[in-house]
């Protein structure tokens, strides 16, 4: 309370400094005497001759005034006061007058205010509104006018950053789970060009080329270009692969680990600049098992050939680009790219190893250039082995795209290299002549040796005559002559290339193997047919396919005439399920009845002729082949390719196997080098299959 | 006495004072709660960065681990230890068949499903993470679940 009223004291005398009243006037409004006043307060005193600076209203007790000395330095608080200060005379609320140098009423009480200040207090609260309203115009034009999106873009510089995820590869097993591709990591070495400097530049080429085994001019090169200027900012660094293509740098954790070590030491030399980027990596952990079936991945994460190649866009799954917030509340969960799907095969790894390393074995024992086996449910289409020689490591694809100009390469002959079958083509002419009913098991052909088709002379395979033959005869001896006669003779041409046909022979299997050709058959519809193509297509010579054409349409011989198509892939698991492909049906091209013959016929020359693939305790069907090899200037008369096709148990099929050796040292024939190969594969494969031996002939 | 109804100008500046000082308080706390909630999302927004790498760099170590694994486990591998062993592959005639009707024993593999997308990954979340105030005043409108 004391110290209010001083406070009001001093700001009356304040006021009254700046506009001093007469003395006299105010006393006598005041109706004190003057000095009186100030001896009713106890504290200070107003001095003689001084202004008593206070005004009093009628009847009102005097305020407590500070002495002019003291008003001197009180003058802020006067300036800082919001007393009204004008008028001399106010009234308040109820009438009352009050006069200048009184305490002023509160505003709640006050009828009149001060003009000055209210038109101060309008020009501020004026300007303040209109910065105000201009702010928020320019806020909602920020938002919403036509530059808003410019306005965002510009707000977002900064605040993220774009990258693009891929996905990971799906995964591919083996019918039993074991995993045949995976997915590692690699690091693509990248270097931020604005942070290099001199030393740098030359302590990055140093230390690659030393850890890398790399050209230390390449990567000096590489790293002294002006990539500011170019706008690039940041480049990969790379090496040049055999054909000089650059190529860029992957090096694996251990290295990476190693120039980490040296990124993170300030005492190593100083590789401002370079940075290691994870990369996804395609590996396979077995190596060259399998190899020309799953095909290759790619640096750039694309599949090729095989497996990896059909199935690529399903693995792969479907890179994105996000926004990564680099402002920490912002972080969100971001989004996963749509996964790429897992693969099951068909494949038996246990099988699949055994057939690889039967192949070596018969490659090493024959002296052969190259070979294949294969082996496949007749039953449902499904390849349990895929072998072939020389191997593929999909680890080191590289030497694989290495081919002649114009060439393509061939990563899984089973589809995209087509070969001459030679006397394995027997099988489909004389199932066509059995099921055309022109000929029958017991039909007597008599060999003479030779026979003209056309214009041109076929022979035998030995150059002899045999005689009066059987249809099973002809079949155990494997015998041209015999099936030429069948064709142009029994079936015509007419009939023997629809039958052709309906095998599939020239077309797509269809399998999901990439890379697949269709082979080359010439109908009579082609303007270079001649009738002799008749007799030589009729024992597999002038004819080309893949072996896995042939595969299928053998086992529609030894599936009741059922023709399906052969896949590898058995199970596709993506994200919201798994699905089986069905097995699908080709056609029929053949009657039961007629596969059931030939079976038994092809069962009985086994056990006959080609000994040498027959099993003790499992009934088998087979056909052996001795294909000679066309060149640019005819048939090479020095090399052939000895194959052999058969099936088992002739009952119920489940396996059929086909072994081909290319240009064998040790013997040219097919029942001598691909025969042996057969029954060594079936004598393990009944057991990997668990097939009993054949109670009729077990 | 017209003083008599005015209010004592202490008790109004006192008013005044108090009314500031309530304000101030008011946004002190409004800014101390404002920062404290996002001081947590800041905290949480750098532990989700923190976790999503540590989330890549797992992943990438997990495939490299099947990797080794499936290498460790290959036919070839399994053939050497087992020829080390002193074992050797089994021949037809050695083999014993004891038909039992009705048992089969081939189990068909089916391979593991490949990391779930994000629509997958929502659905699995509990709505009180994904919904918004709208949507949780709505459901207690109508009376939805509680």
């Amino acid at each position: 309370m004391r110290l209010w009223k001083s406070k009001r004291a001093k700001s009356a005398q304040a006021r009254t400094n700046r506009k001093p009243a007469p003395v006299e006037d105010a006393y006598k409004h005041s109706g004190l005497p003057p000095g009186k006043h100030s001896g009713e307060s106890n504290s200070t005193r107003v001095p003689e001759g001084h202004s008593p600076q206070v005004q009093t209203p009628e009847g009102q007790a005097p305020r407590r005034q500070a002495p002019e000395g003291q008003a001197g330095p009180k003058q802020p608080l006067k300036q800082r006061s919001a007393r009204p200060t004008g008028p001399l005379v106010a009234t308040n609320k109820i009438g009352t007058t009050s006069f200048r140098g009184v305490d002023p009423p509160s505003p709640e009480f006050s009828g009149t205010t001060n003009p000055v200040s209210r038109s101060r207090i309008r020009a501020v609260t004026l300007g303040m509104g209109l910065m105000t309203v201009g702010l928020l115009f320019q806020l909602i034009r920020v938002q919403f006018g036509p530059y808003a999106p410019i306005f965002a873009a510009r707000g977002d510089v900064g605040s993220s950053r774009l990258e693009r995820v891929v996905p990971a590869r799906g995964l591919i097993y083996d019918r039993d789970g074991r995993l045949l591709a995976a997915n590692a990591t690699s690091y693509v070495l990248e270097v931020e060009t604005r942070q290099l400097t001199a030393a740098s530049r030359i302590a990055i080429a140093e230390v690659l080329s030393k850890v890398l085994v790399l050209p230390l001019g390449d990567l000096y090169n590489q790293l002294s270009q002006d990539w500011v200027a170019r706008g690039q900012f940041r480049i990969r660094l790379t090496r040049s692969d055999q054909a000089g293509e650059p190529l860029p740098i992957n090096v694996d954790k251990y290295v990476a680990a190693v120039l980490n070590e040296f990124l993170a030491d300030p005492y190593a030399p100083d590789l401002s600049g370079l940075s290691l980027v994870a990369n996804p990596k395609r590996v396979y952990p077995n190596g060259e098992l399998a190899g020309h079936v799953l095909g290759f991945v790619n640096q750039e994460n694309e599949g090729y050939f095989g497996v990896e190649g059909y199935y690529d866009e399903w693995l792969s799954g479907k890179p994105i680009t996000i926004a990564r917030p680099m402002i920490p509340p912002e972080a969100r969960a971001q989004p996963d790219p749509p996964a790429g799907v897992n693969l099951v095969l068909t494949l038996d790894m246990d099988i699949q190893q055994m057939v690889e390393y039967e192949l070596y074995s018969a490659i090493e024992s024959s002296g052969s250039e190259s070979g294949e086996i294969i082996v496949m449910d007749p039953r449902n289409g499904e390849i349990l082995a895929l072998a072939a020689w020389p191997t593929l490591n999909p680890n080191e694809y590289e030497p694989w795209l290495v081919v002649e100009d114009g060439a393509e390469p061939v990563i899984t002959p089973a589809v995209g290299a087509m070969f001459e079958p030679g006397s394995t083509f027997k099988v489909i002419t004389m199932a066509s002549a059995l099921d055309a009913g022109v000929v029958e098991t017991d039909s007597i052909f008599l060999d003479t040796g030779e026979i003209e088709v056309g214009g041109n002379k076929i022979r035998n395979w030995d150059g002899e005559a045999w005689g009066p033959q059987t249809m099973l005869g002809c079949m155990e001896h494997s015998l041209n002559v015999c099936l030429a006669w069948v064709a142009s003779e029994k079936l015509g041409a007419s009939t023997l290339y629809s039958y052709l046909n309906a095998f599939g022979i020239g077309h797509l299997t269809g399998t999901d193997l990439s890379g697949e050709i269709s082979g080359q058959l010439r109908t009579p519809r082609h303007p270079d047919w001649t009738e002799s193509d008749l007799g030589t297509n009729s024992f597999g010579q002038g004819v080309s396919m893949t072996p896995l054409q042939l595969m299928t349409a053998v086992a529609a011989v030894a599936n009741d005439g059922v023709m399906v198509q052969p896949h590898i892939v058995r199970q596709i698991v993506g994200p919201s399920g798994a699905y089986s492909p069905k097995t699908i049906v080709l056609g029929r091209p053949v009657t039961a009845e007629t596969a059931h013959t030939l079976s038994e016929m092809l069962a009985t020359s086994l056990e006959g002729e080609t000994a040498y693939a027959s099993l003790a305790g499992y009934r088998l069907a087979g056909k052996t082949g001795t294909a000679q090899i066309p060149g640019d200037f005819g048939y090479d008369p020095r090399w052939t390719i000895a194959s052999f096709i058969g099936w088992g148990p002739v009952d119920d099929p489940q396996f059929l196997v086909f072994v081909r050796l290319d240009k064998p040292e040790t013997s040219p024939w097919g029942s001598v080098v691909a025969a042996p190969v057969f029954q060594k594969v079936v004598r393990r494969l009944v057991v990997f299959l668990e097939i009993p031996p054949d109670v009729t002939t077990g | 006495m017209p003083q008599a109804f005015k209010q004592a100008p202490w008790r109004l500046q006192i008013l005044s004072t108090s009314r500031t000082a309530l304000w101030i308080v008011g946004l002190v706390v409004l800014g101390g709660v404002y920062l404290a909630v996002n001081s947590k999302v800041a905290s949480a927004g750098r532990e989700l960065l923190i976790l999503e790498r540590r989330h890549e760099l797992l992943v990438r170590t997990n495939g490299e681990l099947n990797a080794t694994y499936a290498g460790l486990i290959s036919p070839e591998f399994m053939m050497e230890r087992a020829t080390y062993l002193g074992f050797r592959p089994a021949l037809p005639a050695e083999i014993q068949y004891l038909p039992v009707d009705g048992f089969n024993i081939s189990v068909g593999f089916e391979a593991p499903r490949p990391l779930t997308s994000e629509e997958e990954r929502q659905s699995m979340l509990s709505p009180s993470y994904t919904e918004t105030l709208g949507e949780w005043i709505s459901r207690f409108a109508i009376g939805g679940d509680q």
